[in-house]
């Protein structure tokens, strides 16, 4: 929670960061572009089944590291500003959310169809799958 | 314990009313600015509210990329919002298994609606120099829709992905033929 939110203060600071340090292009625009974008997937991820997406500012956080030396800036509160910034998106993309609701396997029980089995109701029928399967999966349990 | 009605595995009802109405009051909030905003583009109002940039969303709405459509981007942001409502709306508590495909495009309205928004987000500044509040508002709108309205997306796709590992009809399950 606390990592999304920061996330999302972090996006909010790019958009802003080019007029309060006072830098110019190329980081003023690249600055105004991955801000929201980093912003939005913060706040999409602040929902528990949608929180995979906190990884997309994984790339987002290293692409504002390597920016500087990738796009030519020239302004040091810029680079300096987007080290810090794009270090701090990429590590806080890792931090995970805390788990308080099911939702029968998420997202990838729909291409793994034992994961989304394990959450059907007893008496339910079950996948039409070779009966070796199925004893392998009765075993586990 | 799992609340009554709730998809299996799942711990909540991402069709109820108390997920859903938070989300039908956040597209009509969205749907009212972009009408206003609308109105200003159509000039049936000829100043637009705007306490922190200046001049900056008159700017920005009457750019030139805000009257790249037929219609003015508030406009089909107002139709947009009015679509999310809509299809929040429509069907009941069990909508997850009866109705997937209202719940398909209903996520299929917010998660684009909210692509879009933040894509007009970023055009502001970076073409124009200049910020609009309500735009602003409308974005942050946009992008709070999103998360709440994918659980019920999941929570169908599931559904049909079990109809169909079962050997059942995924176009029936779909359209919630049988349920």
């Amino acid at each position: 929670m606390w990592a999304r939110v920061a996330s999302i203060l972090l996006g909010i600071w790019l958009m802003a960061a080019p007029a309060i340090l006072g830098y110019g292009e190329p980081a003023n625009s690249n600055d105004r572009i991955v801000g929201p974008i980093a912003a939005t997937f913060a706040a999409i991820a602040l929902w528990e089944v949608t929180s995979p997406i906190r990884w997309m500012n994984l790339p987002l956080g290293l692409w504002e590291i390597l920016a500087p030396m990738i796009l030519g800036y020239n302004d040091l509160a810029a680079i300096l500003n987007s080290f810090a910034v794009g270090a701090a998106l990429a590590l806080l993309a890792a931090v995970r959310q805390q788990r308080t609701q099911r939702f029968a396997g998420g997202w990838s029980a729909l291409w793994r169809p034992k994961l989304l089995e394990e959450h059907q109701p007893a008496g339910d029928d079950t996948i039409a799958e070779p009966d070796e399967e199925r004893k392998v999966s009765a075993a586990r349990k | 314990m799992a609340e009554r009605g709730s998809p299996p595995g799942w711990d909540f009802n991402p069709s109820s009313w108390s997920q859903r109405l938070p989300i039908i009051g956040l597209a009509l909030l969205g749907f009212g600015i972009a009408t206003y905003l609308a109105l200003f583009q159509l000039g049936i109002i000829t100043t637009v509210w705007e306490p922190f940039f200046g001049d900056g969303s008159r700017v920005i709405l009457t750019s030139r990329i805000s009257h790249i459509l037929p219609i003015p981007d508030a406009a089909l942001g107002a139709l947009g919002y009015l679509a999310d409502a809509v299809t929040g709306a429509i069907g009941g508590r069990a909508r997850w298994r009866t109705m997937p495909w209202i719940v398909i495009i209903f996520g299929l309205a917010v998660g684009p609606l909210g692509a879009v928004s933040i894509m007009l987000v970023i055009f502001q500044p970076v073409l124009f120099d200049a910020w609009c509040t309500l735009c602003l508002a409308s974005a942050v709108i946009s992008v709070a829709m999103i998360g709440p309205a994918m659980d019920e997306v999941l929570a169908s796709l599931q559904h049909i992905r079990w109809a169909q590992l079962r050997g059942r009809s995924l176009w029936h399950a779909f359209w919630g033929v049988g349920v």
